[in-house]
């Protein structure tokens, strides 16, 4: 008996729209499975990893917080992989985005003023962008694939952090630890809701999810990224210049995963320091899939990415289960989603079994 | 040594509780809850795997009375202070962070529990609920570095760092003393590869180390990657870290640091048991048995054993001090006169290396 992968003619609207929702139940029923003949409490694993961080409150901060980066750089790259930009940097961007973020409120340490921090978030953007047009260049003048490009600036980006918080920018007060002094007061994020974590980078967050999807539903922009994706013969005939596509889809994810590490330096971490890099631009790659590339998909995306993490460490903590597991219901989710697209685009069917040439 | 931390936190105006300084009285208790995060994986067989043995025999010494939990592989930033939160809001009595990097967030969370008794080890910022413990590494890297002396033939060491921070600069220069006691030429050269636990990492480090022509390796990380490249590459040897790592090197590892958290993490728990915790700042060594020296590695010869033994021995007893001067630092400036020795506050804000070590990069 024989399989064979055979297009569709008509991919269903709905399945699109559904896959990213068994994708996660999937997770939930093998990863029941795979923990419980392990020797775990599997049900209780499940619970524990998506249930606890919604039904209990005190979680809800913690979502925010950690859902609000994955957000704000999964739009990003939502953006451009519609447009068949591949940037896999976005790490690197968010990075840049926040060393950028960091020398604005090492120059302005000790000051004052409500302009500190607009202007911190400024220098982030524009740090993620000029970090993002290095690929960009390279792709347009050189033809240099910007997979590679975008994903080796990642590591040099983490190089540049070591450097400047060994010498340039290492905190006097460090006992020699290499990070940066605490920002000063205006130079860090205010929390919104008293008494709790929740800073100013969460409602951001979801304000750029939607202007994110009202541009890209409603402008001439959001039109050219799509099409450029979808059709880019038809795009060149209609006049869309491939390189220009290339340039705004770098600068824009290049501009917001900036904008998430200027958020995060100023909010979560107040200060530079060797952790700063936690995988965000990483793990926002799966927020984008699992988002379907649409900026509404990726703000509810990365708050289930979020419950993942939150929920991995109350597992951790109630049932024992080992830290890989987060790592491994994320993996199960993308590679279940992907898994769904191929059969959304192709079926699956059943040929009968060739005579191979020269069997005996 | 106390004194000076406390002013030290006060001048760094790090966020300390300030408005909840003042003594406080904690209850007496009929269980202790213990929570303790890892900033790498319990089966590193190194630092990590030390500290859960660690809450291991606590939870062997005091049975039913006590209840202990864990995160590992914590990262050293905001994940750090959600991971704490979730610990206290489980309702655990006690919690020990126990890398340097959770620092900034034992210090937030601590104001915001007041009730719960934090322990940071190996860092420097005390609060009233927030209690410091750390371990001598440097005697024990003292008994490596002799041994190291005895028995390189190319003088050279190689040494793996994580961060340059006065815990890791003070156990390098530790090494190089003890091991120019034994022979005036021997040199290191220290590479950090900002990480405490990336096996990549430290095999790519000790690999590039050893083309360059050391003979013997040392480690500030968690692992026992570098022990094994040595092992693979069959150079003289190379010693355990955080625990005795021969089952991952059996002719290679020379001898190993052992860290024995063990009874530190009881005597806690049974003073927050007695409702008598208070913040400390216990800097314990091999006298106090914290820090423990594995066995020799088979290929040790028995005047090297002696020697090693005797370095041991004297850091045990009190009649030996590795930072005892003359001390002369990397460039040639002599930083410590002849017959004094260092005091803790001087050791713990060590940021000068002594010589014959090559300055890192």
């Amino acid at each position: 008996m024989q399989f064979r992968l055979e297009k569709r003619r008509e991919p269903s609207k709905a399945m699109i729209y559904i896959t990213p929702v068994v994708a996660v139940v999937l997770t939930m029923v093998v990863g029941a499975l795979i923990f419980s003949l392990i020797g775990y409490d599997g049900i209780g694993a499940v619970r524990e990893i998506f249930l606890t961080p919604l039904t209990n409150s005190y979680k809800w901060q913690d979502l925010g917080i950690k859902a609000a980066p994955l957000i704000i750089i999964g739009t990003g790259l939502s953006i451009a992989y519609r447009a068949n930009v591949w940037n896999i940097g976005a790490e690197g961007q968010y990075v840049i985005g926040g060393l950028a973020g960091t020398g604005i409120a090492l120059l302005t340490y000790g000051m004052t003023g409500w302009w500190i921090l607009p202007l911190m978030v400024l220098a982030g953007i524009l740090g993620g962008m000029a970090y993002a047009a290095i690929p960009a260049l390279l792709r347009t003048r050189l033809k240099v694939n910007e997979i590679l490009t975008s994903l080796m600036l990642t590591y040099a980006s983490v190089q540049l952090i070591y450097y400047l918080i060994r010498a340039p920018w290492k905190d006097p007060m460090g006992m020699g630890f290499p990070q940066t002094r605490l920002f000063s007061e205006a130079a860090r994020l205010p929390t919104i809701i008293p008494g709790t974590i929740v800073h100013l980078g969460v409602p951001i967050a979801i304000v750029v999810g939607i202007i994110a999807w009202f541009i890209m539903t409603r402008s001439v922009f959001g039109y050219r990224m799509r099409v450029v994706g979808a059709a880019p013969h038809a795009a060149r005939y209609g006049g869309f210049s491939e390189n220009k596509t290339i340039w705004l889809a770098m600068l824009v994810s290049g501009a917001l995963a900036g904008l998430a590490g200027v958020l995060e330096v100023a909010g979560p971490f107040q200060r530079m320091v060797p952790g700063f890099p936690t995988n965000y631009g990483f793990t926002a790659i799966i927020v984008a899939f699992l988002g379907r590339l649409n900026p509404l998909g990726v703000i509810v995306a990365g708050v289930v990415l979020a419950i993942t993490f939150v929920g991995g460490e109350v597992a951790q903590t109630t049932i024992g289960l080992p830290n890989a597991a987060t790592g491994i219901f994320q993996a199960m989710m993308l590679f279940f989603l992907l898994a769904g697209d191929i059969l959304i685009k192709y079926r699956l069917r059943r040929v009968a079994p060739q005579p191979s040439v020269g069997a005996a | 040594m106390t004194l000076s931390r406390r002013t030290f936190v006060k001048v760094g105006g790090a966020a300390l509780a300030l408005p909840l300084l003042g003594s406080r009285a904690f209850a007496q208790l009929e269980k202790v809850k213990i929570g303790f995060i890892y900033v790498g994986s319990i089966n590193d067989n190194g630092y990590n795997y030390a500290h859960n043995q660690g809450r291991l025999y606590v939870e062997e010494q005091l049975g039913d009375k006590v209840e202990t939990v864990f995160v590992e592989n914590v990262p050293e930033g905001p994940d750090c202070e959600r991971v704490l939160r979730e610990l206290a809001q489980q309702g655990c009595n006690l919690i020990f962070a126990t890398s340097f990097g959770f620092g900034d967030s034992v210090v937030k969370v601590a104001a915001q529990f007041p009730d719960i008794a934090f322990e940071h080890a190996t860092g420097y910022m005390n609060g009233p609920n927030i209690g410091l413990y750390n371990a001598r590494f440097y005697e024990g890297r003292a008994v490596c570095g002799t041994i190291a002396g005895h028995m390189s033939k190319t003088a050279k060491a190689g040494y793996i760092g994580s961060f340059p921070i006065p815990e890791v600069v003070m156990g390098i220069n530790s090494f190089v003393l003890a091991a120019r006691k034994v022979n005036p030429e021997f040199t290191i050269k220290p590479v950090y590869i900002s990480t405490w636990n990336d096996p990549a990492k430290e095999a790519d480090a000790a690999r590039a180390m050893i083309d360059q022509g050391i003979d013997i390796i040392a480690q500030h990380t968690d692992g026992p990657a570098a022990l094994q490249v040595a092992a693979e590459r069959g150079i003289v040897g190379g010693f355990g870290q955080g625990a005795d790592m021969s089952a991952f090197a059996p002719d290679t590892q020379l001898t190993a640091i052992i860290d024995h958290w063990g009874p530190h993490y009881l005597a806690s728990a049974e003073a927050v048991l007695a409702g008598t915790w208070t913040p400390g700042n216990t800097w314990e060594g091999l006298k106090e048995n914290v820090v423990q020296m594995g066995p020799y590695g088979e290929k040790v010869p028995e005047d090297v054993r002696a020697a090693a033994d005797a370095v041991k021995n004297g850091q045990i007893d009190g009649s030996f001090h590795i930072f005892t001067g003359p001390i002369k630092d990397n460039t040639g400036t002599e930083r410590v006169a002849a017959g004094v020795t260092m005091t803790d506050a001087e050791l713990l804000s060590m940021d000068w290396y002594v010589e014959g070590v090559e300055q890192p990069a």
